[in-house]
C-alpha cells in the first residue's frame, strides 16, 4: 500500500530475503543492511535469543545469490556480539558493527577475520552506553548514537573519540532513547530520536539545525522511528517503527510520501514455495491482505497478520543507485522501493 | 492498623493478586477492604511495562514467535502491572480454557487470546463464551476449522460443554453434536493455508502470519436444532445463550473461581460461599465481577479457614517472588528466562499438560517441582542488592532500636513476608541458623553489607518454608 504514485515518487521494487532457523542462505531478525563497492549486500542478523549462536553478516548481491556469511559467534569474546543493532563499511570493506548490549564497537573484515573493537560502558569520551544506530562519513568519520548515554559520539574508524554532543530531553539537541543515524550528502548528520518521535537534523559537528515531526499516525508524525537516510536530492526516508510504515520528507522536512509496505515472494522465498506444494497451493487460495476485526486493530498487530506489511521496520538504508531497503526485524526480510527518474 | 487488618489485606492480595510489600498492605488497610476490593475489581490503566521499550531490547518479544518469548513478555506485565487481578484472571482464565502452543506453533495469536481474557476477564461470562469461541487459537486447537455443515467434528462443541462450562452429566451426546452443529462455520481467515502452516510449524517464508476470527456463512449448518430441550434454527451465540442459563453452568464456574481464589478444598462453609456466588451470578446477569465481589467480601473469605489453603501455583510464585524482589522492572537481560522457570515448576505458560488445563492444589508440589520453588524464590530474595529486598531490610532497620538476635530476626522477616505465621518447629529451625549467623545490627550507622546478608540469608530459608509456599 502506497499513497497515489506521483511523478518522482518512490516505487516498490521487489523483496530479497527469507526466514531461517539456521545459517546460510536467509535472514534470521535482520536488523541492518550496508552495501560493499563491489556490488554485495551485507545484512547484519541479529537473532533472537532462541537462535542467539546464528548472529551473523549474510552477504548477497542485486540478483538475490546468496554469497557467504560471517562473524565472530556470540558471546563476550572479540570480536563477538550479543546485541548487534546497526554497522557501516568503510572505504577498505572493514564493517563497524554497534552492539547494545557490551557498549562497544567491532570491527571486522568480511572474511570474518578480527580488526579491533572499541568501548565500554561509560559515559566518558570513547566510553558508550547501549550504541545503536551507526553511519559513516565521506571522509571516514563514524557518527554513533548511544541510545543509554542520549549522544551522538563521533569516531575515527581506528576507534579513537572526536567528540559527542546530546542529552537527555526533549528540547532541540536533546534526546529520548536516540536509535537510529544517517548523513546526507553535505555531511549532516540525522538522528531518529525515537522516545521523542522525530528525526534531528545536525551540522557535521553537532549544532542543531532542525526538528521534524512529533508524535502520532497522521502524515509526517510518528511513532518511534528507528533509521533515517537521506538521498542525493536530499529526501529523507524514515522506518516509523511504531507506526510499521516508511515515511518520506521532502529536504525542508515537508511529508511527500507513505509507504505501508507491499512485500512479494522473494526467489529465495519462490524457491521455498516450489518445493513446498501444500503450502504454496493453500497459499494461492488466501486473501493476505484481509478484513481485521476492530480489537486487532493496531500498527503492530495489523501487520502481524497481514505479511505484504512493515512488520518490525528496524532500518532504512540506500544504496549506491539510491534503491531504498526497509529491513524488517520481524518479517526477516528487505523491501527495496526506488525513487522513479521521470 | 492491627496486625489482623495486615494479615486479612495481605490474604486479599496474595489471592486476588501477587502479593504485596508492607508498605502498600499499610496504605491498602488505611484505604480500607471494600474500597480496595472495588479498585480491584474496577482496573483503571495497568501502568505495566510499555511494549515499546520491551520490542525494543527483546527482538524475540516483538516478533513473538517463541513459545517462551510469549510467556516472559506476559509475565513482565504480571510483574509491572497496577491491576493484578486483571492478570490473575487472564491466568485463572488461561488454566480453565487451556489453549496449548504445541499445537498451534503460534505465540502472537495465544497472546491475542490472553489480551482477550483480560478485557472481558471480569464482564458477562456470555460474551467471555462468545469470544472463546471466536477466538482463532481456541478454533485451531479443538478443530472448529474442521466443524463444516454436513460433516461436523464435534471436538469444539464438546468441550465447551464439558470443560469450559456445565461439566460432564449435564447434557447428552446429541447435544453435544447439535452444539457442534450450531459452530459450523465458526473458523479463521484463510483456515486451510493457515492450518497447513500450524501442522507444519512453518515459518517460511516470512514468519508467522498471526490469525483471525472468520464467519463462512455458507459452511454454517441452519437447519433446526435442539439442544439442552429447546429447539431452533440456532447459531452459537443463542447456544451460549442456553448454556449460560443452566444452574449447571453457574455451580461449575463458580467453584473453579472458589477453587482459584479461596481454597483449593471445598468445605462445607465453602459450599455455602458457592451458592451465594451462583445467587450473585443469576442476580447480575452471569457478571464475573459481580461473582468475584461476592467470594471477596464474604466472612468465609475473610475468616481463618482459606488462609493459606491454597498451594501457590508455579506462576503466582514466580510472578510473587519478583514483585517482592524488585526486580524485573525494565527489559531484562535473559528475562526469557522467567519462562522457563514456570516450566520447570510445572506450569508453562501456553503449555498446559491437555486441554483440561493443570492439576492445580498439592500436585503442584513434586520433589522436583519444589526444589525448582525453593531455589528460584531463593535466588531473588536472597540477594540483598534487588531492590525488593533492599526495601524489605530498611523496612526493618526503621524498626529496630537494637542488634536483632536470631529469633528476632526471623520474626521481623515472616511478618514482613507476609505476615506468614511459622509452626513452632519451622521457627525454632530458623532461630537456630540466625543465631549461628550472629546477631544482625540493622541501626543507622551500625548497619554493614555482612547484616543486610544476614537478613537475606535467612529470607531465602524462608522461601522454602511450607508456609510461604501457600497463599
Amino acid at each position: 500500500m502506497t499513497t497515489a504514485v506521483a511523478a518522482g515518487a518512490v516505487e516498490y521494487l521487489k523483496t530479497i530475503g527469507l526466514t531461517t532457523n539456521q545459517s546460510g542462505r536467509g535472514f534470521t531478525n535482520p536488523y541492518d543492511c550496508a552495501f560493499t563497492s563491489d556490488g554485495r549486500i551485507l545484512i547484519l542478523n541479529r537473532c533472537d535469543t532462541v537462535r542467539a549462536s546464528l548472529v551473523r553478516i549474510g552477504m548477497m548481491n542485486w540478483e538475490e545469490d546468496y554469497l557467504g556469511e560471517f562473524s565472530r559467534g556470540y558471546g563476550r569474546g572479540d570480536g563477538q556480539w550479543i546485541f548487534p543493532v546497526a554497522m557501516a563499511v568503510d572505504n577498505s570493506t572493514v564493517v563497524y558493527v554497534t552492539d547494545e548490549q557490551q557498549h562497544r564497537i567491532t570491527a571486522l573484515d568480511t572474511q570474518g577475520n578480527f580488526v579491533r573493537q572499541w568501548g565500554e560502558l561509560g559515559t566518558d569520551s570513547g566510553q558508550m552506553n547501549a550504541p545503536a544506530g551507526i553511519a559513516l562519513s565521506g571522509d571516514q568519520t563514524l557518527y554513533v548514537v548511544e541510545q543509554g548515554n542520549n549522544r551522538v559520539q563521533r569516531f575515527t574508524t581506528s576507534g579513537e573519540s572526536l567528540g559527542m554532543w546530546g542529552e537527555a530531553g526533549d528540547g532541540p539537541g536533546q534526546f529520548n532513547m536516540p536509535w537510529g543515524v544517517g548523513l546526507d550528502s553535505s555531511g549532516n548528520v540525522y538522528v531518529a530520536d525515537w522516545r521523542n518521535d522525530r528525526v534531528q537534523k545536525f551540522t557535521a559537528d553537532g549544532q542543531f539545525m532542525a526538528s521534524y515531526g512529533s508524535s502520532g499516525t497522521g502524515d509526517g508524525q510518528f511513532s518511534r522511528p528507528s533509521g533515517v537516510c537521506v538521498d542525493s536530492a536530499g529526501y529523507i526516508y524514515v522506518s516509523d517503527w511504531g507506526n510499521e510504515r516508511v515515511q518520506i520528507l521532502d529536504p525542508d522536512g515537508g511529508f511527500v510520501q507513505l509507504l505501508r509496505g507491499q512485500a512479494t515472494l522473494s526467489k529465495w522465498a519462490q524457491d521455498f514455495m516450489s518445493v513446498n506444494p501444500d503450502e504454496r497451493n493453500t497459499r494461492e487460495m488466501s486473501n493476505l491482505t484481509p478484513e481485521l476485526p476492530a480489537h486487532l486493530d493496531t500498527p503492530y498487530l495489523i501487520s502481524s497478520q497481514i505479511e505484504p506489511y512493515f512488520w518490525g521496520p528496524v532500518s532504512v538504508r540506500l544504496d549506491s543507485e539510491e534503491r531504498l531497503y526497509v529491513v524488517e526485524s520481524n518479517r526477516h526480510r528487505i523491501q527495496v522501493y526506488q525513487r522513479r527518474k521521470d | 492498623m492491627s496486625n489482623a487488618d495486615i494479615a486479612l489485606m495481605a490474604h486479599l492480595m496474595r489471592r486476588a493478586g501477587f502479593g504485596a510489600s508492607r508498605n502498600e498492605l499499610e496504605q491498602k488497610v488505611a484505604q480500607g477492604y471494600e474500597s480496595v476490593v472495588e479498585d480491584l475489581l474496577n482496573p483503571g490503566s495497568p501502568n505495566a511495562m510499555p511494549d515499546d521499550l520491551i520490542r525494543r531490547f527483546h527482538v524475540d518479544m516483538a516478533e513473538m514467535r517463541e513459545l517462551n518469548s510469549a510467556g516472559a513478555y506476559w509475565i513482565y506485565r504480571m510483574v509491572t502491572t497496577d491491576n493484578p487481578l486483571e492478570e490473575k484472571m487472564a491466568l485463572f482464565w488461561h488454566s480453565l480454557f487451556a489453549t496449548g502452543y504445541s499445537k498451534l506453533n503460534q505465540a502472537r495469536s495465544l497472546m491475542n487470546q490472553i489480551d482477550t481474557f483480560r478485557r472481558h476477564s471480569m464482564g458477562s461470562f456470555h460474551t467471555l463464551l462468545v469470544e472463546l469461541s471466536k477466538d482463532p487459537a481456541m478454533i485451531i486447537w479443538l478443530d472448529n476449522n474442521d466443524n463444516h455443515k454436513g460433516d461436523i467434528n464435534e471436538n469444539y462443541g464438546r468441550e465447551l460443554l464439558e470443560l469450559f462450562s456445565m461439566g460432564i452429566g449435564n447434557y447428552t451426546e446429541d447435544d453435544v453434536k447439535e452444539c457442534a452443529r450450531a459452530f459450523t462455520g465458526w473458523t479463521l481467515g484463510n483456515a486451510e493455508y493457515m492450518a497447513t502452516r500450524a501442522s507444519r510449524d512453518s515459518i517460511w517464508p516470512y514468519s508467522r502470519i498471526a490469525w483471525h476470527f472468520q464467519y463462512r456463512d455458507h459452511d454454517h449448518d441452519d437447519g433446526e436444532k435442539t439442544f439442552l430441550g429447546q429447539t431452533g434454527n440456532f447459531n452459537g451465540e443463542d447456544i451460549i445463550d442456553i448454556i449460560v442459563r443452566q444452574e449447571a453452568s453457574a455451580r461449575f464456574i463458580c467453584t473453579r473461581l472458589f477453587q482459584f481464589f479461596a481454597a483449593d478444598e471445598v468445605t462445607e462453609a465453602g459450599e455455602a460461599v458457592i451458592s451465594d456466588m451462583m445467587a450473585t451470578y443469576f442476580d447480575s446477569k452471569y457478571e464475573i465481577r459481580s461473582v468475584l465481589r461476592t467470594l471477596f467480601n464474604s466472612a468465609y473469605f475473610k475468616s481463618d479457614d482459606p488462609r493459606f489453603a491454597r498451594v501457590k501455583g508455579p506462576v503466582e510464585l514466580v510472578v510473587g517472588a519478583v514483585r517482592l524482589a524488585g526486580t524485573y522492572r525494565e527489559p531484562t537481560f535473559g528475562a526469557d528466562q522467567l519462562a522457563r522457570y514456570t516450566l520447570y515448576m510445572g506450569q508453562g505458560i501456553f503449555q498446559p499438560p491437555s486441554v483440561e488445563g493443570w492439576h492445580e492444589g498439592s500436585e503442584w508440589i513434586d520433589s522436583g517441582a519444589l526444589v525448582e520453588r525453593v531455589n528460584f524464590v531463593g535466588k531473588e530474595l536472597g540477594d540483598p542488592r534487588n531492590p525488593g529486598v533492599q526495601a524489605l531490610i530498611d523496612r526493618m532497620s526503621a524498626d529496630v532500636d537494637g542488634p536483632l538476635s536470631g529469633a528476632a530476626q526471623v520474626d521481623a522477616c515472616a511478618d514482613l513476608l507476609g505476615p506468614i505465621v511459622l509452626s513452632d518447629t519451622t521457627r525454632t529451625s530458623l532461630s537456630e541458623f540466625a543465631g549461628e549467623q550472629g546477631a544482625a545490627d540493622l541501626r543507622e550507622g551500625s548497619r554493614t553489607e555482612a547484616d543486610d546478608q544476614r537478613i537475606a540469608n535467612l529470607l531465602r530459608l524462608l522461601t522454602a518454608t511450607r508456609e510461604y509456599q501457600l497463599a
